[in-house]
């Protein structure tokens, strides 16, 4: 069983799915789906189609550079069944999918970090510019303390009067 | 006669041939590089006179592969949005199964490779005229 992948968007084509293109020169497109046959029709750019996995790799969405992705190759070698080789081959893709996975992950977070400290950076510059707006709580709280005392005196007069 | 509708022999035909048509599939960008390499190039820029060819393959723009009825046209058409865009789309290298591939995890990710910038041919300005120095528009 060959698992090809799709000539637009990169993913996995199962037996049974998806349709292929032979080119007069003999080059072969496979493709997942009619949206990546169709993209491919209407001569679209996989690398500037944003929903591919040639974009994100491109425009530096994802990690492209790992020893991780070294594993899962095309090695036209045909190699005679042993039990043995058969489970750690088992246990090791497992392992080296966690891994790979593990570090897709971090490179996500680490790229996302430098935008979080950019956004703290700019808040910080706001307040630091607006900071007139804004009165602190305590000089309020005189503020509305003598505009009462005033009432009251205005009061005070007013009975005096009577 | 004329009250029965003629049969319908081939109902469902249609998507089918429109799916797999390809009367008007033009030549994919990575053909067009492997075009301009310096004898493929020589070759079709001075094809012979086919008939059947619009301007009898005389006036062919090698970038993007088609071919105009007169010099006039084929310069008027270099003046134009479409074979602008084309020069600059040639300038990166085409995108390919490998690459595909590469994006999906076989083997690490390798950004396309700038090709340096593709000029336009220079046009044959007389019929009569042999012109020696035509592999100029080859670069990179």
């Amino acid at each position: 069983m060959r698992l090809e992948k799709c000539y637009f968007c990169s993913s996995t084509i199962y037996p049974g799915h998806g349709v292929q293109f032979v080119r007069n020169d003999c080059k072969i497109f496979r493709f997942c789906r009619s949206k990546c046959h169709k993209a491919f029709k209407k001569k679209r750019n996989p690398r500037k189609a944003r929903w591919t996995k040639a974009f994100r790799k491109a425009a530096g969405k994802e990690l492209t550079v790992d020893p991780a992705f070294e594993f899962e190759k095309r090695r036209n070698e045909p190699v005679k069944y042993d039990r043995q080789l058969w489970q750690n081959t088992l246990q090791a893709m497992k392992r080296i999918e966690e891994i790979k996975v593990k570090r897709q992950n971090q490179f996500i977070k680490n790229r996302l970090r430098k935008g979080k400290e950019l956004r703290n950076e700019a808040d910080l510059k706001e307040v630091e510019k607006n900071i007139h707006l804004i009165r602190a709580p305590a000089a309020q709280a005189r503020q509305l303390e003598r505009r009462l005392v005033e009432v009251i005196e205005e009061k005070d007069e007013e009975l005096m009067e009577d | 006669m004329g009250r029965y509708a003629r049969k319908k022999q081939h109902k469902g035909d249609k998507p089918l041939k429109e799916k797999y048509r390809l009367k008007r599939k033009t030549k994919d960008l990575d053909q067009i590089q492997e075009d301009m390499s310096p004898t493929k190039s020589q070759r079709l820029l001075n094809q012979e006179v086919d008939l059947d060819k619009p301007g009898a393959a005389q006036h062919y723009c090698l970038h993007c592969a088609k071919y105009f009825i007169s010099t006039a046209a084929l310069k008027e058409h270099f003046r134009g949005k479409p074979h602008k865009r084309r020069m600059k789309a040639l300038e990166t290298e085409a995108y390919t199964q490998d690459e595909a591939e590469r994006a999906a995890g076989m083997g690490s990710y390798r950004a396309p490779q700038h090709r340096g910038k593709v000029e336009t041919q220079s046009v044959k300005e007389d019929m009569d005229t042999e012109i020696d120095d035509t592999d100029k528009k080859q670069c990179g």
